[in-house]
């Protein structure tokens, strides 16, 4: 076969408007047959290296020096770039939900990508990829859940079988069944393509990496977040209870069918699930945000409105979101600072000054210390996650309901945030934590799973040994 | 970012020239100062117009009342339509669906019919305001209603409701802000809309009267001298262009610069 190289990237570096370095010179090489994992701690410029190598860098950055070559061919940045990009590379990006147009059903989201691919691949792209293509094939992005819509996304970068595969995140809005899918394709397809992956799974990187580049900070491997459960600070008062919640989507079944829940102050319940099964639903139901059509909310044992403008500003203050895509969650308009000062003045009646002070702790606490000043489009997916977490901190809540908020974080700020939100239990802060993720979800006291519409309550303070045998064709309630 | 701001740089420059322009004007723009026609050079920098006034006084003096009416004209039209733009894509109910109706009828009649309609009717000025008014602001209104409709189930918006904002407040603080790129580009193209109208409608006579000076009306009187002396056409007909070109080059940068720059 081919003995040319694949992809060489020749010491490339990115630069802002100011001349500031925002990627040092950096190279790397990606032969056919290989898959290449980058990592390193959020806001150390991994995506950035990705759109630096396709000359897709967002306004005000620039490839300052360096050359990408493809087959020893220099990839010439504006049109030659493009059309490389177009034929021979499939992207998959961090913001899945917003890189699909809103306006196009799946089938036709899929057939976008490089290499044009007929409707026998594009099919064949979602089953491997454990999606229900009958299912999905008309519906369009706003109907898809987070994990579906990057397994979509994930499908429109392989499904023409594109020589070079670059994937940012894949892997975040994933479960464990659906991970091992994600794995068995890039070992079926290695032979064909070279692939970049960024990842801040260490567990999955091992799996399917044949080298690990870590980009910028100090090598470190720190210890498994899954390292010991909490103590019992638990107490038995029931701070958050929903008994028999029906929600539904307009044009489809209900997805939740009598859920019943009681979370208790100090607790860290974590709910796992099937992508797609009503994870994300749950959470916007019990904040109000998607009002469930019957069942029964109590907050302190008193009624909890289902709908959020019926809440008082007490009930609206004790229970926080954090919202699964980081990409939207911050207003471009204002500092990270002003974001998180604003809550704590709204929803505290903090002074101004009083919730510049508070903000910047908390942002601090969150390990972005001096954030403060940083428009959120000078911010990571993984940094805006962070900020996102220390807005809903800043409202000083009783309850905190966080959709997959480690997903976007490098292990050590994983590690930082779950230390933070267990100081926060042991004073009476209850969380309901949704995630994908084994090592995050041995961390709770408890916990739950969803499926068929139900939770089924695991035993408290183990992790569910059964999550292997899930297997990703579990039925989902229509 | 740096492009930017040259762009903003050379439309705030050639904006204030064209206000305070007259102060600056090396001679008096009424009164005759050489023969008919002079060529470039000879009397003054830019020679004489038919009447043997100084051209490039003319032209310094006359830009402010054409661009300070097409300011105020783009301000009422993107005002008026970022108004019922954020009302109609935040409310389902009566009152911004007939808003919506009412925005499509005045789109469906053309614009230079009201804008010739209203000049028979009024003062030129007023006329422009109008015509811009109700051609501009339906369109603002679409795209500020369709950007307010993605814009309200983004994550910071939730995040506003779930600490408790309200209506009003959400739109204000939320959700406009967030838009602002968006609506400076908008207003940067109904400006230059404006100024297209008030020199065609001078153009046509409906505008500033002579002896007034008036880059439109410039163009239309020293067009039969242009044989003898070009600079009396091309000089304001340059500096229209140089106004329009400035304000869609600053609405362009504008509008990129809150892209989030997603790779779709």
């Amino acid at each position: 076969m081919n003995d040319a190289p694949g992809l060489t990237v020749d010491g490339i570096a990115v630069h802002d408007t100011a001349g500031n370095v925002v990627l040092p010179a950096t190279s790397l090489r990606v032969d056919r047959g290989e898959i290449v994992a980058i990592t390193g701690p959020s806001g150390c410029g991994k995506s950035t290296l990705l759109r630096a190598i396709l000359d897709a860098l967002p306004d005000g950055l620039t490839r300052a020096e360096g050359a990408v070559s493809w087959r020893s061919e220099t990839v010439h940045s504006g049109r030659p770039a493009r059309r490389w990009r177009r034929h021979t590379v499939g992207f998959l990006g961090q913001d899945p939900a917003g890189a699909l147009n809103p306006a196009h059903p799946v089938h036709r989201l899929v057939a976008e990508g490089p290499g044009a691919p007929g409707p026998f691949a594009i099919r064949s792209a979602l089953e491997r990829l454990g999606l229900d293509a009958d299912e999905l094939w008309r519906r369009r992005p706003g109907q898809l859940s987070g994990g579906q819509a990057q397994r979509v996304a994930f499908a429109r970068a392989m499904a023409g079988d594109p020589e070079l595969l670059i994937l940012d995140e894949p892997t975040s809005a994933l479960d464990t069944g659906t991970l091992g899918l994600v794995v068995d394709l890039l070992a079926a397809r290695r032979a064909r393509c070279a692939t970049i992956v960024v990842s801040h799974d260490r567990a999955f990187t091992g799996r399917v990496a044949d080298r690990v580049l870590r980009l910028g900070g100090h090598d470190r491997s720190p210890g498994s977040p899954g390292s010991g459960s909490r103590g019992g600070t638990v107490s038995g008062d029931a701070v958050l209870s929903a008994s028999r919640l029906v929600v539904g989507h307009p044009g489809r079944g209900p997805v939740l069918e009598g859920t019943s829940l009681d979370l208790c102050r100090g607790e860290l319940a974590v709910v796992l699930g099937e992508s797609g099964g009503g994870k994300t639903t749950l959470l916007r139901a019990l904040a109000g945000l998607h009002p469930a059509a019957s069942g029964e909310l109590r907050l302190d044992g008193g009624h909890l409105p289902a709908r959020l403008g019926e809440r008082t500003r007490r009930q609206l203050r004790a229970v926080q979101l954090i919202a699964q895509n980081p990409a939207d969650a911050l207003n471009p308009a204002y500092r990270a600072g002003t974001s998180v000062a604003r809550t704590a003045r709204v929803a505290r009646g903090l002074s101004r000054s009083a919730a510049r002070a508070h903000a910047s702790e908390l942002l601090t606490a969150v390990g972005l210390p001096g954030a403060d000043r940083h428009f959120p489009r000078e911010l990571s997916g993984g940094q805006r996650q962070r900020v996102a977490i220390a807005r809903a901190l800043a409202a000083g809540p009783d309850v905190l309901l966080a959709d997959e908020i480690t997903s976007a974080l490098d292990e050590e700020a994983v590690l930082g945030v779950l230390g933070l939100l267990d100081d926060l239990c042991g004073n009476g802060l209850a969380v309901l934590l949704v995630t994908h993720d084994r090592d995050v979800a041995a961390r709770a006291d408890r916990t739950l799973r969803l499926r068929g519409g139900r939770l089924d309550a695991g035993p408290g303070n183990t992790t569910d040994r059964s999550e292997d045998t899930v297997a990703a064709h579990d039925t989902i309630a229509p | 970012m740096s492009r930017f701001l040259a762009a903003t740089g050379v439309l705030g420059a050639v904006v204030a020239l064209a206000v305070l322009g007259g102060h600056v004007a090396p001679r008096d723009p009424s009164a005759v100062v050489g023969p008919p026609y002079s060529a470039p050079g000879e009397t003054g920098l830019l020679g004489t117009d038919g009447l043997g006034r100084d051209v490039l006084s003319r032209v310094l003096a006359g830009g402010s009342d054409l661009v300070l009416v097409s300011l105020l004209a783009a301000l009422a039209a993107t005002t008026i339509g970022v108004a019922g733009g954020l009302l109609t894509g935040w409310s389902d109910g009566w009152t911004a669906r007939s808003l919506i109706s009412a925005a499509d009828v005045l789109l469906a009649v053309p614009q230079l019919l009201i804008a010739l309609v209203a000049a028979v009717a009024m003062p030129g000025p007023a006329a422009v305001v109008i015509a811009t008014v109700c051609g501009g602001s339906p369109l603002t209104l679409r795209v500020v209603r369709d950007a307010t409709r993605l814009t309200r189930g983004a994550g910071f918006v939730e995040a506003a409701r779930c600490r408790g904002e309200r209506g009003p407040v959400l739109l204000t603080r939320e959700v406009l802000p967030s838009l602002t790129g968006l609506v400076t580009a908008d207003a940067g193209m109904r400006f230059v809309m404006a100024i297209q109208l008030a020199s065609a409608l001078s153009l046509l006579g409906f505008g500033a009267q002579p002896p007034e000076a008036d880059w439109a009306l410039m163009i239309r009187e020293n067009l039969p001298g242009s044989g003898l002396n070009a600079a009396g056409v091309l000089a304001p007909a340059l500096v229209l262009a140089a106004v329009a070109g400035a304000a869609a080059a600053t609405a362009a940068h504008a509008g990129r610069r809150t892209n989030t720059g997603r790779l779709a």
